[in-house]
């Protein structure tokens, strides 16, 4: 099937009978080879429709006659247009890993023995502050936060569903940029979620990407291992330990499944080892 | 024109909501008027040509020339035209022909349509047929949205802003307060029309033509004289479907009836005082005076921004203001024009009527007795 152009575009507000209700968008569409057709458009919320783009073929369901019968038609599909960066940003340090793994301690510690070249992204986060946080949490009102996510100033961003409230996590592009030009690497604390979303807004090769597994030749020994330090670390009630817990499993499952998204992983066995490998590698991108 | 073809007798129904009349009430109604007021009587016609779309979808009824005949005393030879919204045109251009050959000397044409009685669904369905159901239809346009393409491309091609559009409405419903026969004679303010309901964007509520009913009737004729003649009937086609033509700004037919309109007419587009087009919705009829060579490409709102125009267009308030049955639209039309040329005492008058999406368009030239007699 061939690509298309937008000729022309409406939102017809009332189709016809047999046709399912509410607006249904209708494009004129020019294919490759010069022919029209007219047909349904599935627009894109991310981004106006304009005459002149670029529409893909896709069979989708039309409508169901008055049988019963379930009828298919070719729809025409405008292609999601992620902003290709051209030049090459700089590096990110990322550590991905489970709760209690020692992402924070491992970020601390790079920032102080290689601190003039390294320095970490402060997190935004919509959760209350309490006791025992570090000085890495920016904190914001929910209202703050989709505002700074719907101006596009965040460069990657997640939500995490807590028992009363949906907590919001991300990082702001200015904070980044402005480690970038004090010649620095920025250190990004992620999990699955702002890692992808760090990934394509910056593009993968930005990236410095490291996994942070705890010690255990299995799944069980290394979920042991992170229950050992989260009951150590003294910050989290049981009932919190055991979702903290739940989540590790999915977390390390995530190094497997999508382990293009990482540049090695490092089990953190000896924090002073693995700030050391770190460190050492920084320091090799910087000087190249 | 071989034989002069005059214009005897003409008359019309109120264009609107006639729940009390059926089809053939609306038909007699205007048949009755334009008898009342030509030169011949009933028993002069000696053909009758019935222009409808909708018969069998609205009012389950087909065989409108017979009915039409049975109008009458003694039941003429009949038949019916249809070409969608140009069906009038079509109807009126068969007549001319009849006249021409000789095969008659007195023709009655009747456009009739009855639309209000049944669902806007039902309805906008049957008006779909004037477009290819193969190759529009399919997707869910409607006709509000066929013309949503075309005002949306145009809109992008020549930079015209929803705002500059809103005039033409505001025009036409302006021009009908004065029309007895208009469906709302009632001034709307520019601002108001793309304030209405989208139907199909850009396009607003108050951009498109109403349903409505009503019939018109003219008697044409080259044995009574009358001081109104056609000075030229052509009728031009267009591809049925938008997606086989090159551009959707501007229709080909349009241009063809006109070009040939002029040249049988013997005279300059700059000859012509007054024009009738078909405004089915505001788009419409900016390509049209486009088309017709009024304006430039992409300049066709300036003749509705600005007042001061040597040529009058659409007086009685165009399809928009005046309602839009549709097989009666071009028969009224003329009616239309020949009133205009007997008050404003200049020669030339166009009426411009299509269907569909131009993929047929009818232009009749009419010529005033003045410049007859000089002749």
């Amino acid at each position: 099937m061939q690509e298309g152009t937008i000729l022309s575009f409406t939102t017809v507000r009332h189709p016809p009978e047999g046709f399912p209700a509410g607006p249904r968008v209708i494009g004129l569409i020019e294919l490759e080879d010069g022919t029209k057709v007219t047909s349904p458009l599935i627009t894109d919320n991310r981004q106006p429709t304009t005459i002149g783009m670029k529409v893909l073929p896709k069979m989708r369901l039309s409508r169901v006659n008055s049988q019963g019968l379930r009828l298919y038609d070719i729809s025409y599909e405008i292609p999601v247009q992620k902003p290709v960066k051209q030049e090459f940003p700089g590096y990110v340090l990322a550590l991905t890993g489970p709760s209690g793994v020692g992402k924070t301690t491992v970020s601390l510690l790079l920032s102080t023995t290689v601190g003039s070249y390294v320095e970490r992204v402060p997190i935004l986060t919509t959760r209350e502050p309490k006791e025992g946080d570090a000085d890495e949490y920016i904190h914001v009102s929910p209202e703050e936060f989709l505002a700074l996510k719907n101006e596009g100033k965040l460069a990657t961003f997640t939500s995490i569903p807590s028992r009363d409230e949906k907590r919001w996590y991300g990082y702001r592009t200015e904070d980044i940029e402005a480690i970038w030009q004090e010649k620095k690497t920025p250190v990004i604390i992620t999990e699955m979620n702002l890692l992808q979303g760090l990934a394509s807004h910056y593009g993968r090769r930005s990236i410095l990407s490291f996994g942070l597994m705890p010690p255990g030749k299995s799944k069980r020994q290394m979920l042991s291992a992170l229950l050992h330090r989260l009951r150590d670390r003294g910050r989290d009630t049981e009932q919190q330990i055991e979702d903290r817990l739940k989540n590790a499993e999915a977390d390390l499952d995530f190094f497997k499944t999508r382990s293009e998204l990482f540049d090695d992983l490092i089990v953190n066995d000896n924090v002073d080892t693995v700030v050391g490998h770190l460190g050492g590698l920084v320091l090799e991108r910087v000087k190249a | 024109m071989q034989s002069p073809i005059y214009l005897t007798g003409t008359g019309q129904t109120r264009f609107g909501e006639h729940w009390d009349k059926s089809l053939k009430n609306l038909m007699e109604e205007s048949i009755d008027a334009a008898i009342e007021n030509a030169q011949c009587t009933a028993l002069d016609i000696d053909m009758v040509i019935v222009a409808n779309m909708l018969g069998e979808v609205a009012s389950d009824q087909a065989h409108l020339g017979a009915m039409a005949a049975s109008l009458l005393p003694h039941h003429p030879p009949a038949l019916r035209a249809e070409a969608a919204c140009a069906s009038g045109a079509v109807a009126l251009h068969a007549a001319c022909a009849m006249l021409e050959s000789g095969k008659a000397q007195t023709v009655l044409v009747v456009g009739v349509e009855k639309m209000t009685d049944v669902s806007a669904e039902k309805i906008a369905a049957g008006l779909m047929g004037a477009a290819d159901a193969e190759k529009d239809a399919p997707s869910g346009l409607t006709f509000p949205g066929i013309f949503g393409l075309i005002a949306s491309r145009y809109m992008h091609e020549f930079n015209l802003s929803r705002e500059q559009l809103n005039h033409v409405s505001a025009r036409h419903h302006k021009n009908a307060v004065s029309n007895p026969f208009a469906q709302f004679r009632k001034e709307i303010p520019a601002e108001s029309i793309s304030a209405s309901p989208k139907v199909a964007d850009p396009l607003c509520m108050l951009d498109c033509s109403p349903i409505s009913d009503g019939a018109a009737a003219i008697i044409l004729s080259t044995k009574f004289e009358s001081s109104i003649k056609i000075a030229a009937s052509q009728l031009a086609t267009d591809t049925l479907s938008i997606t086989d033509r090159p551009t959707i700004t501007s229709f080909a037919a349009t241009k063809d009836a006109m070009t040939a309109a002029l040249e049988e007419a013997e005279i300059d587009r700059s000859d012509i005082a007054h024009i009738e087009l078909h405004d089915c919705f505001s788009i419409a009829a900016l390509i049209s005076l486009e088309d017709m060579g009024f304006a430039n490409p992409g300049e066709g709102i300036n003749l509705y921004t600005d007042n001061r125009q040597p040529t009058t267009i659409n007086t009685s308030g165009g399809l928009k203001a005046c309602g839009h049955p549709v097989a009666a639209t071009g028969i009224k039309q003329v009616i239309d024009v020949s009133k205009q040329l007997k008050a404003s005492g200049k020669s030339y008058g166009l009426a411009h009527n299509f269907g569909g999406a131009a993929a047929t368009c009818g232009i009749h030239i009419l010529q005033s007795e003045s410049l007859i007699t000089n002749h």
